[in-house]
């Protein structure tokens, strides 16, 4: 899933390489699946999803313990950490968490509709060659 | 004087003017198996309908099918969810049947939460959100799933006359805007007198499921539809991989083929009950063979249906007691090959499960089994066991059922021979416990008797609409060409049908037998 995810947030940053666009990068992936999925299962289906790909998500990174998901699905806390945790290990922690919600949509519609999802989002993203069963932890490879 | 051309004219325009072009009510498939012909050819286009029931008899399902088998990315489909099955589980569980095809999600099929509107706001922002949707989108097809919950959200913030107000505006609404709605809900069979929502729908399909014993049994009420002729009653529904399946209770059987008017006579395959018959059974008739266990009625119905192949007639055997096999192995035995006409799609061999069929779905798969091989000759083996195959909630249907199915496929020209296990007692001479010898135009029944220190059997012909048949008695053994009918009819006894006749003729010198009927080998 971690392929999944980082796809999608180089799909949003492609064209940037500046290691600052990192993390708006893939705070903007959940934040343009949000009305999507919210469209599909209500506001409070998707702040239920997206908090628990927080929950798991914490398990990897100990940082986002300090993040919440607000009622209209959007989180809070992460400008606060900003000044404690380094670009980079915000990037990995929100990689991680999108993992764990592109996992959790798989797991409970399967492959192909969350592909479906996705790529009604973005069109033009080419996603072949994506192995779900690969990084099923979500480690960075080494 | 006026020409004959302006009366013409006169008569013309008065002609158009009196007879206005109806309109034409197109009808969309519902993608349900059954369902269309229980409607009366479909689904009318533009309807406003509400698909009603209890919880699991497979509201969702239902419009899930309609939806896919309507929708277009042109002529798109809307699906908004309340605060029911929430859409994620509902997709999970739907893209399970074979129905689902993933490829309409997104463009032909937009699923819609309405939740959070319903809770946050009132009936007026509901409507505005779907008006708002539908003039974006423009569906062919809608479904408010589950619309209880909107009415009970509105019961609770708004009077009833605002709600009557809601339900009316979004009819018109939807109508005009050229959708087909399906309204899903959970209701009571007391509300449809009270609830407005049931007066305003065009169609009313109500879904039930009760338990029976140990089986359910899930059915469906088309209680309105305007425009068309819906066949009335409560249908027979089964939900399975394909998703619901109805089984209309006349059974939606239409077969191109209609009775000859000149029947041809058939043979059953045993050339001394053919002519006891006056030359073999009717083509089109319906013909009952009894008896007790083990008398020949799978063998004599193994040889009718071998002689049918052998004419150039399809055929169909529905068994429900004894596996395929056993039924090819024996004919085997006899010298009858089935296994060929199998693989040459002449022959099926419907092995029904036993135990939880309703009635109309097991009469559903005959009639398919017989339209799929083109059959010219059908064999159930036995009514007993047919019955037994059903859930018990079904049986009190069995014999309009089958009254239904035998009238439909012989009125079809297709021969049906039926076997029924009967008891036999030693006075009496009963055709079928089951009072279905009226479903019958033939009937022959086989006995043990009492002969000579020997059980033997017997077999007459008991009734045969279609003309004089033989009145003999005669016995039969069956051997290794399966039936064979061995004497003339004896005038040595009197009370043959009794099981134990008397003697009234000279006793003859009997030969030692060692073994009378060679059995069945194989």
């Amino acid at each position: 899933m971690r392929d999944f995810a980082e796809r999608l947030i180089a799909y949003e940053t492609r064209g940037n390489k500046s290691s600052e666009t990192k993390a708006p990068a893939a705070f903007l992936v959940s934040e343009k699946l949000r009305p999507h999925l919210a469209s599909l299962m209500g506001k409070v289906g998707f702040r239920e999803l997206l908090s628990r790909a927080l929950v798991l998500a914490n398990a990897e990174i100990p940082w986002l313990r300090a993040v919440r998901v607000k009622a209209d699905g959007s989180f809070e806390g992460l400008d606060e950490l900003g000044a404690q945790v380094g670009p980079d290990e915000i990037f990995e922690g929100r990689v991680i968490l999108l993992a764990q919600l592109l996992g959790l949509l798989v797991t409970f519609i399967g492959e192909d509709l969350t592909l479906r999802l996705v790529r009604e989002v973005w069109p033009k993203l080419s996603l072949n060659n994506l192995d779900f069963g690969k990084g099923d932890k979500n480690e960075k490879p080494k | 004087m006026k020409s004959q051309n302006d009366t013409d004219k006169r008569k013309l325009t008065k002609t158009v003017v009196s007879q206005p072009a109806k309109v034409t009510i197109r009808k969309l498939p519902s993608g349900v198996r059954g369902l269309d012909d229980i409607l009366g050819g479909g689904i009318p286009e533009f309807s406003f309908n509400i698909i009603a029931g209890t919880p699991g008899c497979g509201k969702t399902t239902m419009a899930h099918q309609i939806v896919f088998a309507n929708a277009t990315v042109k002529k798109p489909a809307l699906f908004f969810t309340v605060l029911g099955e929430p859409a994620l589980k509902m997709l999970r569980y739907q893209q399970q049947y074979s129905f689902f095809d993933e490829s309409k999600l997104g463009k032909a099929i937009r699923f819609i939460n309405l939740a959070d509107v319903v809770l946050e706001k009132d009936l007026n922002a509901v409507f505005d959100e779907i008006t708002k949707q539908v003039m974006a989108i423009n569906p062919g097809i809608v479904v408010v799933d589950s619309f209880r919950t909107v009415m009970r959200t509105a019961v609770v913030g708004a009077g009833e006359m605002e709600m009557q107000l809601f339900i009316q505006r979004l009819a018109l609404f939807l109508a005009s805007w050229e959708a087909t709605t399906f309204l899903v809900g959970e209701y009571d069979p007391a509300e449809i007198r009270d609830n407005p929502l049931f007066t305003i729908a065009d169609g009313l399909f109500w879904l039930s499921q009760r338990a029976e014993r140990n089986s359910v049994v899930r059915k469906l009420q088309i209680v309105k539809v305007r425009g068309q002729n819906s066949v009335p009653g409560l249908h027979t529904i089964r939900i399975s991989d394909g998703g619901l399946q109805a089984f209309s209770r006349t059974l939606g059987f239409v077969l191109k083929n209609k009775k000859p008017a000149r029947r041809r006579r058939l043979s059953v395959g045993i050339p001394e009950l053919d002519k006891m018959m006056g030359g073999g059974v009717l083509e089109g008739d319906s013909l009952l063979v009894a008896g007790p266990s083990g008398t020949g009625k799978s063998a004599l119905a193994t040889q009718f249906i071998a002689a049918g192949l052998r004419n150039g007639e399809p055929g169909i055997i529905a068994i429900f007691e004894e596996r395929p096999k056993g039924y090819t192995d024996r004919a085997d035995s006899f010298g009858l090959n089935l296994e060929t006409p199998q693989k040459n799609g002449k022959l099926e061999i419907l092995y029904l499960r036993p135990l939880d069929l309703s009635v109309d779905e097991a009469m559903q798969e005959i009639l398919d089994a017989v339209v799929r091989v083109g059959a010219k000759r059908l064999v159930i083996d036995s009514l007993v066991g047919l019955e037994m195959a059903l859930a018990p909630g079904f049986r009190e249907d069995f014999r309009e059922s089958l009254y239904r199915m035998i009238v439909a496929l012989t009125g079809a020209g297709v021969t049906i021979l039926s076997t029924v296990e009967v008891e036999d007692t030693f006075t009496g001479f009963s055709f079928s416990h089951y009072t279905i010898s009226f479903l019958t135009d033939d009937i022959i029944r086989l006995r043990y008797v009492e002969i000579d220190g020997q059980l033997r059997k017997v077999m007459v012909v008991i009734k045969m609409r279609g003309g004089n048949h033989s009145k003999d008695i005669r016995e039969y053994v069956i051997t290794g060409k399966g039936m064979v009918l061995i004497h003339p009819r004896s005038t040595d006894y009197d009370g043959l049908t009794t099981g134990i006749p008397e003697r009234t003729g000279p006793r003859l010198a009997q030969e030692e037998e060692a073994a009378p009927e060679p059995k069945a080998t194989k």
